[in-house]
């Protein structure tokens, strides 16, 4: 069965969030709520629930246009509609003779093979099941999504001995494949996975800090960074989720988990934090919360809680050199060491990952199962059992011992969790023997790739693996895979390789972000001695090493996700074609730094815009189109908006799920690779002088207006130079390499100014850009 | 001489560029219907129809390829009738009439059609392929100077607060949005037909703008500057047409004759205060009909920016009761090519309305320069 129509029932933030999610896979969704008491317009819920989601913030549509797929509507008039859909989620208040009410309803309504789901977070399937009649039994499953549901990875499923396989296959093939969403399989237990151990985690935490006497500060800090979790850490996690929810969680959680469970041991609501909602101090949608943003006397100062006095004050940069010196020794120096933000660490995580271990068997089927929901549904970069391994499971246990804890029966034998044996991954069964880990077809990992064998080539910054098939990956490594001039050997020194040995090459990395950009700590040193030689020579390999690429004799196909941005973005630009994840935030950013884009970003983007099959007539257009793109640093905010943007050509593709990418880019390249051509090199008509002037008319425009800056005149002026062509006229089309030294003669201009180097220095400071 | 008539006045409703209901509508399409409703309005016999003048500021794409010429085919003229696309910016239509005048006085043709159209939804200002000259650019910048800026420049020129372009902005609106209750544009707006019904109404109009709500709005050009687009006339799509003959072709086919053509006159001034145009080609006008300011009973000039008229009034002291009676482009709208048809014609049917003897119509055109025409009613 194919999934082709889904209504959701509920438009609170989940349900809209989750119907504008269906709609970003191109899928139509019905959106129903209650008609409201005088309602004049009787779908005035669903109606204003998607308008405010055209406004969210980060925006649940990968583009907005995918809004006209959701059709409004209200459970009174529409009901009957949902005879034509596949799969129905109910997303309504957690009130089970509510839901069962409505379940009863759609069970007549409904196809026979229409699935129906619940986004419940806290009511077991069972009670949402029980006295309902088999014909409902057999199509019920839990579907809880994480907010917001276009960027939280994890779909956790919950299902019955009832539940028809088939349909439980049809929802995790969709959510997989057309969702993006890590399926993970629950047992039917309080919490399912993420929540369970999520909440306990946070609420161990939240108890903690106050005890040890830490600033939300110091704690955050020092649960956040060293773990690979989000910088939020608990504090900031609670302001997110908001206060005044926690009292409900606690109470619902304390009456469904038996009193053997470690969760009682942490106690009740602190009185701060009691205080605190009753106050209105409910987080980020409140006054406030443990953080707060002070507007008072016209300005932003960021503030944080006194967590024993409830006090606000201007929030103070913890110091953690003793940690940051211990986590360079390892987890076990950091764990073990005196500073109350360790000691911190180490009670939260010792517990957090016990509490973890000692769950394992009752909420899940394997280790995986946690560790994915932590990792896709917290955002954390290890799951629990990661990180045990990272920190060293017998050192662990013997810790626990040491310090008179429980130790779980899953790591009493102190073996690590997870091991690589003949090339592939295994993970530890409940019953204390490996099995080797498989992947569901079309999912390939770099990680795995990895566990085969040697790389077939190795830097510092980068690595060529053999992906497999014929297809060689190579991968960035560098810190935040900025370019830098070893990948740009690595790159050359591929493509000889590749050609002795593979058919095609794609370019890949797992990490968060495909490529930051070019390393700019490397160029501030060319310039801070004055060497435009250097500067010279540092643009000309990279446009020579993107070039070689381009017209190698094999098809090379990329495959980001993430941020690709500047000389990232540069490489993406000169691929045969692109396997996107839908989440790709590429752009030419150059102009924020004070720079142009000088690794062939200009030619290729513009070749773009003047191959366009339907562009405006002209020379002027492609000129202006491709000058507004890179002028303004437009990053796109998803793969669609990429090829919005043309960054992506009408032939590259889009993958949702994350775990897909390798394999459909690996079969991109495969498919090109038959009878491979490379590219003939573009010509490029351009209008030469005149369109500079028009285009620096056009940033004067703006510069009296108040949204250029001084320094953006000089910027965009060599910008225009590029893009307009230099000195050439119309009846005299310029070659790759003529555009190709426009852009280098623009960028050793450029790095000359003092106005770029304030630029350089700024964001190699701050992280943002400067407004010179 | 023989004496020349405007014999007939209509025009499209103008709404506002992008969001107005002609947005989707085909600039050559709309100026056709206007065309057929002059012809069916004044009940001249086509056949007579020397030629089509057509005015326009960016004659090009969907305005392209000698439009005028397309128009006359699209409004089915007799294909005897000639065509001729004429630009001279915001003037293109009044010098499509000044044109046709000359032409009557050498016997050159009896009567004329002088239209002018303009989408500025589809055809942006600049057009598609704005190509300055680089050397003209380096060594005259002014020659390219925005529009915006040249309001900027009169402002401070003329010492023009925001509050007084402000104050004049919203009489603008009063006077249209009155015009518009009590129907007086009914008789000179020809319906237009789109593929979603029928549009007979001005689009451009903001009856419910008022001081509070005009002073909110931040500068459009220049960050430190007082112009706003509530002081700036919007960017319209529409078209407007005359029917100009000789006195005696009126006559002898008993044709309306709404005025005489006086006397006609362009004039070009400094690019960057191209709003004072209408100062000096007025003044040569006034002097070729023999006439002083205190003389014109009725003025049709056109507001560009309120600053830029402002500024034609303190050169050009005009007492309020005789300006733009029936309101202005600041409310209106101010779609380029066909302006210039739509102050004559305008000019020409108030004289007879009001019972007055002599009026002007002026306007200023970017690039620098003024164009006016005066009128002489027909006892």
């Amino acid at each position: 069965m194919n999934i082709q129509q889904v209504a959701v029932i509920g438009a609170g933030v989940m349900g809209a969030s989750i119907a504008a999610h269906i709609a970003n896979a191109g899928c139509k969704v019905m959106l129903l709520d209650i008609v409201p008491e005088n309602a004049g317009d009787r779908s005035v819920i669903a109606k204003t629930a998607i308008e405010k989601l055209l406004k969210a913030d980060p925006a649940p549509f990968m583009h907005k246009d995918n809004a006209r797929l959701i059709t409004p509507g209200n459970i009174e008039d529409d009901l009957a509609k949902l005879s034509e859909v596949d799969w129905v989620i109910e997303a309504v208040i957690e009130h089970p003779g509510i839901k069962k009410s409505l379940y009863q309803k759609l069970d007549s309504i409904c196809r026979p093979d229409c699935i129906i789901s619940s986004n419940t977070s806290t009511l077991p399937l069972r009670l949402l099941v029980k006295d309902l009649p088999e014909s409902f039994r057999q199509r019920f499953l839990i579907s809880h999504f994480f907010n917001p549901p276009r960027y939280m990875r994890l779909l956790e499923l919950v299902s019955s001995k009832d539940t028809r396989p088939d349909l439980l296959t049809a929802v995790s093939r969709f959510a997989d494949q057309s969702l993006g969403k890590n399926c993970v399989t629950c047992h039917d237990t309080p919490g399912f996975i993420g929540n369970r151990i999520g909440i306990y985690w946070t609420l161990c935490g939240l108890h903690e800090a106050i005890e040890l006497g830490l600033t939300v500060e110091q704690a955050d800090a020092a649960i956040s960074l060293p773990f690979g979790i989000p910088k939020t850490g608990i504090f900031g996690l609670l302001d997110l989720v908001g206060l005044d929810l926690i009292p409900h969680i606690l109470t619902s959680m304390t009456q469904a988990l038996p009193q053997s469970d470690a969760f009682h041991q942490l106690g009740s609501l602190p009185p701060l934090v009691q205080k605190m909602i009753a106050d209105g101090y409910t987080g980020r949608k409140g006054k406030g919360g443990f953080y707060r943003l002070n507007k008072q006397h016209g300005g932003k100062v960021k503030e944080s809680i006194d967590l024993r006095t409830g006090e606000y004050a201007p929030s103070v940069r913890p110091d953690l050199s003793a940690l940051v010196e211990a986590q360079k020794q390892g987890f076990q120096t950091l764990l073990s060491h005196a500073d109350p933000a360790a000691v911190f660490a180490w009670r939260v995580m010792s517990k957090t990952l016990s509490y973890a271990a000692s769950l394992a068997p009752e909420i899940s089927d394997d280790i995986t199962a946690i560790d994915a929901a932590m990792r896709d549904g917290y955002n954390w970069k290890f799951g629990p059992f990661e990180l045990l391994d990272q920190i060293g499971a017998g050192w662990f246990v013997d810790k626990l011992q040491a310090e008179s804890l429980p130790v779980p029966a899953l790591l009493a034998s102190k073996q690590p969790l997870y091991k690589a044996e003949a090339g592939k991954l295994h993970c530890s069964g409940f019953d204390g023997t490996y099995r080797p880990i498989t992947r569901a077809a079309g999912v390939e990992l770099l990680s795995d790739v990895k566990l085969r064998g040697a790389p077939v080539l190795q830097n510092r910054s980068a690595s060529l693996w053999d992906a497999g098939d014929g297809v060689a990956c190579l991968e960035f490594h560098s810190k935040m895979n900025t370019l830098d001039m070893e990948i740009m050997e690595l790159i050359r020194q591929s493509i000889d390789k590749v050609q002795g040995g593979f058919k095609a090459l794609v370019i890949h990395n797992e990490g968060e972000n495909f490529s930051a950009g070019a390393n700019l700590g490397l160029l501030m040193h060319t310039i801070a001695h004055q060497d435009w030689a250097g500067v010279a020579q540092l643009i000309t390999t990279g446009q020579q090493t993107y070039q070689a690429l381009k017209y190698a004799p094999f098809p090379v196909v990329a495959a980001p996700s993430g941020l690709a941005l500047g000389g990232g973005c540069e490489i993406l630009l000169h691929c045969d074609a692109i396997q996107a994840h839908a989440e790709l935030y590429m752009g030419l950013v150059e102009v924020g730094v004070g720079l142009i884009p000088g690794w062939g970003g200009c030619k290729e983007y513009l070749r773009r815009w003047l191959t366009l099959p339907k562009r405006p007539g002209g020379p002027i257009p492609p000129v202006v189109k491709a000058f507004q793109t890179i002028s303004l640093a437009t990053v796109s905010k998803s793969a669609v908006e990429a090829k919005e943007l043309l960054y992506l050509g009408r032939n590259d593709g889009i993958t949702m799920n994350k775990l897909r990418l390798l394999s459909d880019a690996k079969a991109k390249a495969l498919a090109l690779a038959e009878n491979y051509a490379a590219p003939q090199p573009a010509v490029y008509p351009l209008p030469g002088k005149t369109a500079r002037v028009m285009l620096n008319m056009g940033v004067k425009a703006y510069h009296v207006l108040g949204k250029a800056t001084d320094y953006d005149l000089e910027v965009l002026g060599q910008l225009a130079r590029v893009l307009s062509g230099g000195d050439t006229d119309i009846t005299q089309p310029l070659t790759e390499e003529q555009v190709l030294a426009l852009e280098c003669e623009a960028f050793v201009e450029l790095v000359k100014q003092p106005g770029t180097l304030a630029r350089l220095d700024h964001m190699l400071k701050t992280g943002k850009p400067l407004r010179n | 001489m023989k004496n020349v008539v405007i014999s007939g006045y209509c025009r499209s409703p103008f709404t506002p560029a992008n969001k107005g209901l002609l947005a989707r509508v085909r600039p050559d399409d709309i100026a056709a219907q206007v065309i057929k409703g002059l012809i069916a309005k004044t009940g001249i016999d086509p056949h007579d129809i020397e030629d089509l003048l057509l005015g326009c500021a960016f004659p090009e794409g969907e305005q392209g390829m000698n439009v005028a010429r397309l128009i006359g085919q699209l409004a089915e003229l007799p294909v005897t009738v000639a065509g001729a696309t004429v630009n001279r910016f915001c003037g293109s239509s009044m010098q499509a009439i000044h044109i046709a005048a000359g032409a009557i006085q050498l016997d050159a043709g009896e009567a004329f059609i002088c239209a002018g159209v303009e989408s500025m939804t589809r055809i942006p200002m600049g057009g598609f392929n704005y190509m300055p000259n680089p050397v003209l650019y380096q060594n005259y910048p002014e020659a390219y100077i925005s529009m915006g800026d040249t309001a900027e420049n009169l402002a401070n020129q003329y010492h023009l607060s925001r509050e007084e372009q402000e104050a004049f902005a919203l009489l603008s609106q009063q006077k249209t949005y009155t015009a518009q209750l009590q129907n007086l544009f009914a008789d000179e707006i020809i319906p237009i037909t789109t593929p979603q019904g029928p549009v007979d109404q001005d689009g451009c109009l903001r009856p419910d703008s008022n001081a509070a709500s005009l002073a909110q709005l931040a500068p459009a050009f220049q960050a430190a500057g007082t112009v706003t687009a509530g002081t700036s006339s919007p960017l319209t799509d529409g078209a407007a047409a005359v029917l100009v003959c000789s006195e005696e072709y009126a006559d002898r086919h008993d044709l309306p004759k709404l005025a005489r053509i006086k006397a006609i006159a362009v004039s070009g001034c400094a690019p960057e205060i191209m709003g004072i145009g209408p100062v000096a080609a007025t003044r040569k006008a006034l002097q070729r009909a023999r006439l002083d300011l205190d003389d014109i009973d009725i003025v049709e000039l056109n507001e560009a920016f309120a600053a830029q008229t402002l500024a034609v009034l303190k050169a050009m002291p005009i007492p309020m009761h005789k300006l733009n009676i029936d309101g202005g482009a600041l409310a209106l709208g101010h779609p380029l090519g066909a302006t210039g048809a739509r102050i004559t014609g305008k000019a020409a049917s108030l004289l007879s309305r009001e019972g007055k003897r002599y009026a002007l119509a002026t306007q200023c055109i970017g690039g620098g320069q003024g164009i006016a025409t005066i009128l002489e009613a027909i006892k």
